[in-house]
């Protein structure tokens, strides 16, 4: 009912109308019941009625012809009173700039079967065939980048071939990038420089979600063309995590939550699968599935009123989140899945995946000339170290091991070299070469005496749900911090526990030697701290679960981690659901992959450690509730045409008067003064 | 008077109005031939007692009307010519539409009875007296009569006369003209409500042939009606109807109308060399016949 015009008058107009029109009717049924009386001829008195016409008004009620044309004139004079608009969309001005998002959100499909992305494109292309003959125009698309696919120009086929050529992507949606680069492009004009130019019309295609809509400000002519409708309805994995119990690694816990962000409540069904490499083709996986829970999602849209009422009303329970464990030893993808596809508009959300590496301990190498309580502690079988070794300070310079996870330089030990990549934990040390390093007078370390502890980061991974308050500290070295070292623990007397991360090794530096200290007598937070830390330390090795990335993401994989998959790599093969790419590797530095476009698995050959397979999942509730809004992103005045159309309506009541009542005014006289039935 | 009564009575003209009658002519302002000898003096040169005038003789007049007295002075034969008597036609042209079947006292009676008078002075004086009536049409015609001896069958012939049918003036009109060429004294007695105008029917018998009295006979509740308050009003020739609420300004307009309308039959009537006569039914007919009409010169 979209060319059905709405009324912005309407209440007014019905009263005026309940009272005015059964006036007018009663004005007609009270008509005189007359008394016949025979005259030798009417021929006068019909002369003398005529000839009084003018004077009588009442006397044109008696004609029905005039009451149905008076009738026809009252109502449309109300019609007009009501201020009927339509949805006129206006043609393009003299320079316009279209903004047609192409984000993950714009892949549903609620325009009738076609997606969005394919509605903006249409509406654009009509917009575009508006275009006057020296009007100009330019395309952009956007998600969370922004791309000037058609620079200003007047043609129309060029305009409508780049809108046609525009690609959906799994992006997420930013627009502060897209207005820059349209200002940008708006600022070449040479008109729009000139003084009291009209500012150009910005016109935005999109479902209005957008993750900035704080940030954004553009000086233009905005307007907003919403493509979507509120009745789409999308179930979306929002949230998934898994990890291994470190107690048992064969054990993964996995948690996922899910949204609908639909108009109605939504039980589901959630399938986690297992996805075990291909043996024939190892970049491909073979999912079972391990593991399925229901959901009993309410609208993320209703308000807590809302799912109170639907709670105690309806009965419904709300469980928004399911958790699975499962015993893996291997490697695998993890695959959660939600099951509800009917009228679920977007697709690319209902699956979240997460690689698994195999469980594997860490291997730690403690450098010490003897250290008691620290060998007991990496022999604990509560760490799950795999092997722990203890070299002697002499055998570690003579080989300098790099097959550790982490290394732990103990009793003041200053190490002499390291390997090139890696974590290392020094005791009361530093390590050669780097940007801290402790405070020297005279050629010597300056040691400061009965140094006690300040304050420390109690949210950081490493000290969570630790108490440091009361350990005295006999002596520890005085070090000089560079600004972008995080200091965990900060002394009375100077800093006693700092991060430093250079090149790309991870040094956690104690300023003490533990045994200087009374932390290992007794103090349970001695081993949680040891615990946190070598775990901290494990952050991206083959311990953690991998990290999943958000689309468009372009991992940067440490020269490490190739030196380990083959030293003189010269391209890497990258195998996703876009298909295969080569990417050739540079001979130095880091490496980044190329943007991980699509929602999926992607996976590396040869494969690279820590990165042999990626999951990029799109996780995010912005991009999956499918919800449009109705006013231009960060700008609630500015409503979309396609809703209101306040930007583009036309007021009809002027044609009603124009076009309707005036002619039939003049009907209405012509047939007054025709005097046919009088 | 109802028609109804006045058949009961019988009479039209009583006995002491008719001896009053006898004294009356029907008076013609235009010198007009006849059909038969008669009383009236004609255009005509004749054999009359009335010197007229004198002409040469011409070879085949005859020898009688030779005046000797001349010859025996001038030596030239002239001929004695002598005015000719002949016979007046007298046409009464009766409306007896419906619309005349109105008013108290009613107009159709009131008709009736002039033409009744009229008739009975023009056989009386041997004229030749036809009465048309005229409704949608000529619905009845005595034809030519003359004499006192006709009176009777002419008065029956009036009194029978019935109001009926839709008055279509015009075409009575055309008829009666393209029937009766001879010349003579035409009488029309209507209301003259004629809807598609009196025009079209007064153009074909007020051309030079008749000597034409148009007689506009209108009752008193035409005059001034005596109406009130909303009313339908419905017209007993053609039922149709106006729908009014009578009020001051409705009826000054109404008698403004009626004023204009027989201001405008007058005008027409008189400039094509008739006379117009506006009558009510309020004032006596005998008063009507004995002295509007001997004003008007219709009666000598």
């Amino acid at each position: 009912m979209a060319w059905f015009p709405k009324f912005l008058n309407i209440w007014p107009a019905i009263a005026a109308a309940a009272i005015a029109i059964p006036a007018l009717l009663v004005l007609y049924f009270l008509k005189l019941k007359r008394r016949e009386m025979p005259v030798s001829s009417t021929l006068l008195w019909k002369k003398a009625i005529q000839d009084l016409q003018v004077n009588a008004p009442f006397q044109k009620l008696r004609r029905n012809l005039l009451l149905l044309l008076q009738m026809l004139l009252l109502i449309l004079l109300l019609l007009a009173l009501s201020r009927p608009i339509t949805n006129y969309k206006p043609g393009a001005g003299k320079t316009s700039v279209l903004l047609i998002d192409r984000s993950a959100s714009m892949a549903a499909k609620d325009c009738n079967g076609h997606s969005r992305l394919d509605e903006a494109k249409k509406r654009a292309k009509d917009f575009v065939s508006t275009m006057d003959r020296h009007a100009s125009a330019m395309v952009i698309a956007f998600d969370d980048r922004a791309e000037a696919v058609q620079q200003f120009t007047e043609d129309v086929n060029k305009l409508k071939q780049a809108i046609d050529g525009i690609q959906q992507t799994d992006r997420l949606t930013k627009l502060k990038l897209a207005y820059q680069l349209a200002e940008a492009q708006i600022a070449y004009i040479p008109e729009q420089n000139r003084p009291n130019q009209p500012l150009p019309d910005v016109w935005i295609y999109s479902d209005g979600r957008v993750s900035d809509a704080q940030d954004l400000s553009i000086r233009a002519n905005l307007n907003y063309d919403m493509i979507g409708t509120p009745e789409a309805g999308n179930i979306a994995v929002v949230a998934l995590s898994a990890k291994r119990n470190y107690e048992n690694p064969t054990k993964v816990q996995v948690f996922a939550r899910l949204a609908d962000y639909g108009p109605k409540p939504i039980t589901a069904q959630v399938q986690l699968s297992v996805g075990i490499p291909n043996t024939d083709h190892p970049e491909q996986d073979d999912f079972t599935v391990r593991s399925i829970a229901d959901v009993s999602l309410m609208p993320e849209r209703w308000t807590d009123e809302q799912r109170d009422k639907a709670e105690k009303e309806q009965g419904l329970q709300r469980k928004d989140s399911v958790e699975f464990n499962i015993d893996l030893a291997t490697a695998a993808t993890l695959k959660v899945e939600q099951m509800h596809k009917d009228g679920d508009a977007l697709a690319d959300d209902d699956v979240a995946q997460v690689v698994v590496p195999p469980p594997k301990p860490l291997s730690v190498l403690l450098v010490t000339d003897g250290n008691w309580f620290m060998e007991r502690l990496l022999n604990a079988p509560s760490l799950k170290l795999k092997n722990p070794q203890v070299m002697s300070p002499s055998s570690y310079e003579a080989k300098v091991p790099t097959d550790f996870d982490v290394i732990i330089f103990d009793r003041g030990y200053f190490p002499k070299k390291l390997p090139p990549a890696g974590n290392f934990i020094y005791l009361g040390s530093v390590g050669p070469g780097l940007k801290i390093k402790p405070v020297q007078e005279n050629g010597k370390n300056v040691i400061l005496e009965e140094n006690s502890v300040l304050d420390w980061r109690r949210e950081h991974p490493i000290l969570r749900g630790l108490s440091l308050g009361k350990i005295g500290i006999a002596r520890s070295l005085k070090l000089d911090v560079p600004t972008d070292s995080e200091i965990l623990v900060d002394g009375v007397k100077g800093p006693l526990m700092v991060l430093h991360r250079e090149g790309r090794s991870t040094h956690l530096i104690l300023a003490f030697d533990i045994l200087d200290t009374d932390w290992p007598n007794g103090r349970p937070s001695f081993p949680v701290f040891w615990y946190n830390a070598l775990q901290f330390l494990a952050v991206g090795s083959d311990l953690d679960i991998r990290q999943s990335l958000e689309p468009g993401a372009t991992p940067r994989i440490p020269r490490a981690n190739l030196l380990r998959a083959g030293g003189d790599l010269k391209q890497i093969k990258l195998i996703g659901p876009e298909g295969t790419t080569n990417v050739p590797v540079l001979p130095t530095g880091d490496f980044a992959l190329p943007a991980l476009e699509k929602v999926g698995v992607y996976s590396t050959d040869p494969p690279i450690p820590q990165f042999e397979r990626i999951a990029v999942n799109m996780l995010d509730p912005n991009e999956s509730n499918v919800a449009p809004i109705e006013h231009a992103p960060g700008n609630p005045t500015i409503v979309s045409a396609s809703t209101t159309g306040q930007k583009s309506r036309l007021e009809l009541w002027w044609w009603i008067v124009a076009c309707a009542a005036l002619p039939l005014l003049l009907i209405e006289w012509w047939v007054y003064t025709r005097r046919v039935h009088l | 008077m109802t028609i109804a009564t006045e058949r009961k009575s019988g009479l039209l003209l009583d006995p002491q109005f008719m001896a009053r009658l006898d004294q009356l002519d029907i008076m013609s302002r235009k010198l007009l031939t006849g059909k038969m000898k008669g009383e009236r003096r004609s255009k005509r040169r004749g054999q009359s007692v009335e010197f007229a005038d004198y002409r040469n003789y011409t070879i085949g007049d005859d020898l009688r009307f030779i005046d000797w007295n001349i010859y025996a002075r001038l030596d030239k034969l002239f001929l004695k010519l002598f005015l000719e008597e002949e016979d007046l036609s007298l046409y009464l042209l009766c409306d007896v539409s419906k619309s005349c079947d109105f008013g108290n006292p009613n107009k159709a009676l009131y008709i009736k009875q002039v033409a009744a008078a009229l008739s009975y002075i023009g056989l009386v004086n041997y004229n030749r007296v036809n009465v048309v009536a005229m409704a949608d049409g000529i619905v009845a015609e005595t034809g030519g009569m003359r004499g006192r001896r006709r009176v009777p069958q002419m008065i029956d012939f009036i009194s029978k006369l019935e109001p009926s049918g839709e008055s279509h003036f015009a075409d009575a009109c055309k008829r009666f003209a393209l029937a009766h060429r001879q010349k003579g004294v035409c009488v029309v007695l209507s209301d003259f409500f004629i809807k598609d105008g009196f025009e079209h029917g007064l153009k074909y018998v007020a051309s030079g042939k008749y000597d034409l009295f148009c007689v506009q006979t209108l009752s008193p509740q035409e005059i001034e009606p005596d109406l009130q308050g909303d009313l339908k009003l419905k017209d007993i020739e053609d039922s149709d109807m106006a729908e009014v609420s009578i009020t001051q300004p409705l009826m000054k307009q109404y008698k403004a109308n009626l004023n204009a309308y027989c201001l405008a039959l007058k005008d027409y009537v008189t400039r094509r060399g008739g006379t117009y006569l506006f009558s009510s039914t309020a004032v006596p007919f005998d008063t009507l016949v004995l002295n509007y009409l001997r004003e008007r010169g219709l009666l000598g």
